[in-house]
């Protein structure tokens, strides 16, 4: 058995096709990138090496900066609004019984399996001050006026809006999975102890929950970060650069302004500060879980 | 006669202008313009050049045309695709593939191209920002000027798209910016169309009074606002416009008296409401379907949108009323009436690593056969052409087109490449972002100025 | 008393589930309304519209000129590979890394799942390059390739954690029969690891099938464009048409509501074991 397990061959044979995948579509292209990021290639004819120039410039460029407070905003947006509101419908799912539980997780969902393409111009329409669905709400309710919900101050709130919308389902599930896993004894306890509903909530579900809710925060931090797609189609980054993000601007560095280089200097320092926050997400929450 | 005499006019009036601008404006201009005479004769050996064509190389061959007009029904779009399928009936084994995406999206996908390896026949700008890093790669072809002599190009037409002396591409059409109104909405309620700047502001306050959005502006893009920007520069600063702005390029200085003055306009319209809300998150279509529709009284674009006068998607009784004026005079202003911002932007080339080069300039030479773009252009009603079109006035040209024709025939001046195109392409974008700001209040007129002066390095 | 508190907290839940529900829903009602009227009905106050006239043409023109079939064609095909490949490499990766002994084995599974961590669009500049000059560009490599390497973490990683969870001993019986690793791999352990494939699967189908901006850099013609290409391409070519618009937004969302629909008691699942073990 233990001669047959460390056949190197097969073992090479095995692994082989993943890691050749790692090396040519995620290695080999940050390999490039951190070369043309010490470059001023344009995209075309000749790069020239030029030290850390494009990283000084990047250090001093605010509206990179600006792409990182937006995706903190949006951390913290759905950190502090999606979240909250996905444990909560998720345990107020978990109370319903029969039929009717299916039937609203289902439709809770089916924004998540929608193409982003669609999702942003929908939401596109839905904003336009002139005949888009949310001012006619308004208009249902009394309110005469056009709001401009993608303005330059409005809009990083409007592209969370959507966000938020779009990603409920995705967190709500895992919520109310993570709710289903808890032993149901323990409530039963809670009740005997007079317990009611929130507290039940604050004291039983929340607390057996830390692992699933940990796991959550991460990922929405993540997705904050990476976010770009639906940006990109939305609002594209304005009014002004008021709903830039890392991933728009090196994409609209590179192949809008001609700084190709540039872009990929923003492609690299993206990727160090993505897996610098993952590494330090996981240790704050190894050390607490060890606590 | 009638015919000749607005001829002769045209091409007097063009003469003198289009030379300005702030791309290379020393070169010679040799292109003949007294192509009323020879359009005829030309058309007929093109003719003969696209049979001789089809007998000569009989192997099957396929073109890629990337082209930045998505909508093939209507418009430019229509025109060019009419061209095509003609093309493509006249040489059997000629194949011709068709990407099209819209202008933004366009000039993204374009500078990837660049990057390694182009589609045959691309769509460019003759304007600095866009074609002076792409020539000084080499990715275009060039041309031989001479080829054209007798293609009736307007003067001064194929300047912005030469390097050193060298034909790169061929210009589609003249373009003059305007501001397109809905005559029956004036009418019904008594407006006017504005002689000065200030009429044009009261104007706007009582059409919104009305309740109805005075001009549609399509700031999301960013360009459109910077023509509209540069409309007014060229009010303010008359025919130093060019001068002003190379030099700011050049220097990376915009203080100028004249722009800090156009822009504190700009600044002051949008304050007052002059563009429907949202304004600078709205993309060209929805734009542009705001005064199609009826939401709004007037509509900043270029000339090229004058087909929205024969588009069967726009109901009749807006689309037979749309008319259009060029930005009016600014109190103080150096420019009369009729300088104008307008400008040989938009054209072809052919990628000079094409594997099928011939083939794709021989198909770009069809096309700019004058019978080809500029006479299918006049009939669907495109605007203007940067070929000599008189010999396709029908005198069943839409009122606008019309309009449009008198606006270029009384031009004084021409002001030449619009600002956010005289640049570097980081200028470009730059200050195609930072307009969104200073329009709606977010960053003050000298902030602006500064950050795009930077974005010239 | 206690009942009647019930019956309140009762109708309160409901409230907020049908509000929520609501919310979620509303848009795509929207949507599909409007899709069925004309441009100009746009501009009206209601909520809804009942159009004048029912225009199924909308439709019609979204179907063939989005190239809708052509499109759906592609994504179908594009993400069944996808997740083909995303199965086999992750179950034989991980296989070889939880079970077989090796030296390297800690550095190769630490690597193959820290590419969870890169952001994929950092690699659209240097991979358009990579691809251009290996002539990739606009062929079905050209998506197949990234889709699968940045699939591939989550699914290495969700493997490995179910492949420790089965019991050595049957593998341990199937040697002393006198199977090798590649009968192990794929006839002892595959058939076990049936839910977690599906976990797997969902997961890799759901990353993919709305991807687009991989697609559109480094795509051009049709051959391989996906169904996010009908409404990209439409948006232009019919910029004066609101309502056909916004019938081809509902068309190409259809295909993804109505699979899940159908399957979404298999797919909650699915992405349940998946997200909270991930």
């Amino acid at each position: 058995m233990k001669k047959l397990y460390s056949n190197k061959l097969v073992i090479f044979s095995l692994v082989l096709p993943g890691v050749l995948v790692f090396l040519f579509a995620v290695l080999a292209p940050i390999c490039l990138s951190v070369y043309y990021g010490f470059t001023d290639y344009t995209g075309m004819g000749e790069a020239h090496m030029v030290g850390w120039d494009n990283y000084v410039k990047l250090f001093h460029d605010s509206a990179f900066g600006r792409s990182l407070k937006n995706s903190l905003l949006l951390a913290v947006g759905f950190i502090c609004i999606q979240h909250p509101l996905a444990i909560v419908v998720a345990a107020v799912l978990d109370k319903l019984q029969g039929k009717a539980e299916g039937v609203f997780r289902c439709i809770y969902f089916i924004p998540n399996v929608i193409s982003v393409a669609v999702i942003a111009y929908l939401w596109k329409f839905i904003y336009n001050p002139d005949f888009g669905l949310l001012n006619n709400v308004l208009k249902v309710f009394g309110y005469q006026g056009k709001i401009n919900w993608l303005s330059q101050q409005n809009a990083i709130w409007s592209v969370l809006v959507v966000l938020i919308w779009h990603g409920f389902g995705w967190g709500m599930l895992i919520y109310y999975t993570g709710i289903k896993n808890i032993d149901p004894v323990l409530y039963e306890a809670a009740s005997i102890d007079g317990a009611n509903w929130w507290t039940t909530f604050f004291r039983v579900t929340l607390p057996l929950m830390k692992p699933v809710i940990q796991i959550n925060v991460t990922m929405a931090v993540i997705s904050a970060l990476k976010q770009m797609e639906t940006v990109y189609l939305l609002t594209n980054g304005g009014p002004n650069n008021s709903t830039q993000f890392a991933a728009n601007y090196l994409y609209q560095q590179a192949f809008k302004a001609f700084k190709y280089g540039y872009g990929n200097a923003i492609g690299v320092v993206f990727i160090i500060i993505c897996i610098l926050v993952t590494v330090a997400l996981n240790h704050l929450f190894k050390d607490k879980q060890d606590v | 006669m009638k015919k000749k005499i607005i001829a002769s006019l045209l091409t007097a009036a063009m003469a003198v202008s289009l030379l300005a601008g702030c791309s290379k404006s020393n070169s010679s201009t040799e292109v003949s313009n007294d192509a009323q005479n020879t359009a005829q004769e030309s058309a007929a050996e093109g003719d003969e050049a696209a049979s001789e064509t089809a007998v000569a190389s009989g192997e099957a061959v396929t073109i890629k045309l990337f082209s930045n007009l998505p909508d093939r029904k209507n418009g430019q779009g229509l025109v060019e695709q009419m061209i095509i399928d003609e093309y493509m009936a006249e040489n059997p084994n000629v194949t011709i593939e068709v990407e099209a995406l819209d202008e933004e999206a366009y000039k993204t996908k374009f500078k990837a191209y660049a990057m390694d390896g182009m589609p045959d026949v691309v769509s460019i700008w003759g304007q600095p920002a866009f074609l002076d890093e792409v020539l000084d790669a080499g990715v275009l072809a060039e041309l031989n000027e001479a080829d054209y002599a007798d293609y009736g190009f307007i003067a001064g037409s194929l300047e912005g798209f030469k390097k050193d002396g060298k034909l790169y591409g061929l210009p589609r059409n003249t373009d003059i910016m305007l501001i397109y109104y809905n005559q029956k909405m004036f009418d019904d309620n008594g407006w006017k169309v504005p002689a000065t700047y200030d009429e044009l502001m009261s104007l706007c306050a009582d059409i919104k009074a009305a309740g109805i959005t005075p001009i549609a502006m399509d700031g999301g893009d960013g360009w459109p606002m910077a023509c509209f920007l540069t409309d007014i520069l060229v009010r303010v600063a008359g025919t130093d416009y060019a001068e002003i702005v190379r030099n700011a390029v050049a220097t990376g200085n915009f203080s100028a008296p004249e722009m800090q003055e156009a822009t504190q306009i700009l600044v002051d319209s949008a304050a007052a409401g002059m563009f429907q809300v949202g304004y600078d998150s709205q993309d060209y279509g929805t734009t542009m379907n705001l005064f199609t529709n009826g939401q709004a009284a007037m509509y900043c674009m270029g000339s090229w949108d004058c087909s929205m006068a024969l588009n069967e998607d726009i109901a009749p009784e807006i689309r037979d009323n749309i008319r259009a004026f060029t930005m009016p005079v600014v109190d103080g202003g150096k420019a009369g009436t009729n300088d104008i911002a307008a400008w040989n932007g938009g054209g072809y080339a052919v990628s000079a690593d094409s594997a099928v080069k011939e083939e794709a300039i021989r198909f770009l030479n069809y096309m700019y056969q004058p019978d080809k773009l500029s006479k299918y252009g006049w009939e669907n009603g495109v605007g203007m052409s940067a070929q000599d079109q008189t010999a396709y006035l029908t005198g069943n040209e839409t009122e606008l087109q019309k309009q449009v024709m008198d606006i270029l025939k009384n031009a004084t001046s021409v002001s030449g490449t619009p600002i956010n195109d005289c640049g570097p392409s980081a200028f470009k974008t730059a200050i195609e972002s930072e307009i969104q700001g200073v329009s709606n209040g977010s960053t003050s007129v000298d902030d602006f100025l500064a950050a795009i002066g930077a974005a010239c390095e | 008393m206690k009942e009647n508190n019930k019956k309140i907290g009762k109708i309160f839940l409901w409230i907020v589930l049908v509000i929520v529900a609501i919310i979620q829903l509303f848009p795509l009602i929207w949507l599909v309304d409007f899709s069925l009227g004309s441009s100009n009905e746009m501009f009206t106050n209601g909520l809804l519209i009942i159009p004048e006239k029912i225009r199924w043409d909308n439709y019609v023109k979204a179907f063939v000129d989005g190239n809708f079939l052509h499109y759906l064609r592609n994504s179908f095909l594009i993400n069944t590979l996808a997740v083909l490949l995303v199965v086999i490499i992750s179950i034989m990766a991980a296989f070889a890394c939880q079970r077989m002994n090796w030296k390297l084995k800690g550095l190769v599974s630490t690597l193959l799942v820290m590419g969870m961590m890169i952001p994929i669009h950092a690699t659209l500049l240097p991979n358009y390059k990579i691809y251009s000059m290996l002539h990739l560009t606009d062929t079905i490599w050209a998506l197949l390739i990234p889709y699968v390497a940045f699939s591939l973490p989550q699914g290495m990683f969700l493997m490995t954690g179910f492949i420790q969870s089965i019991p050595k001993e049957l593998e341990e019986a199937a040697v002393m029969d006198g199977c090798g690793i590649y009968r192990i791999v794929f006839q002892i352990v595959t058939p076990l690891l049936k839910p977690s494939i599906a976990t797997v699967a969902i997961m890799t189908f759901l990353n993919n099938w709305n991807e687009f901006m991989m697609a559109s850099t480094y795509l051009s013609t049709p051959a391989w464009k996906t169904l996010p290409f009908s409404v990209l391409e439409f948006t232009g070519e019919y910029s004066s048409n609101y309502a056909v618009q916004f019938a081809v937004m509902a068309l190409t969302a259809a295909p993804a509501v109505i699979v899940y629909v159908i399957l979404n008691k298999h797919i909650t699942k699915g992405v349940a074991m998946g997200a909270v073990k991930g």
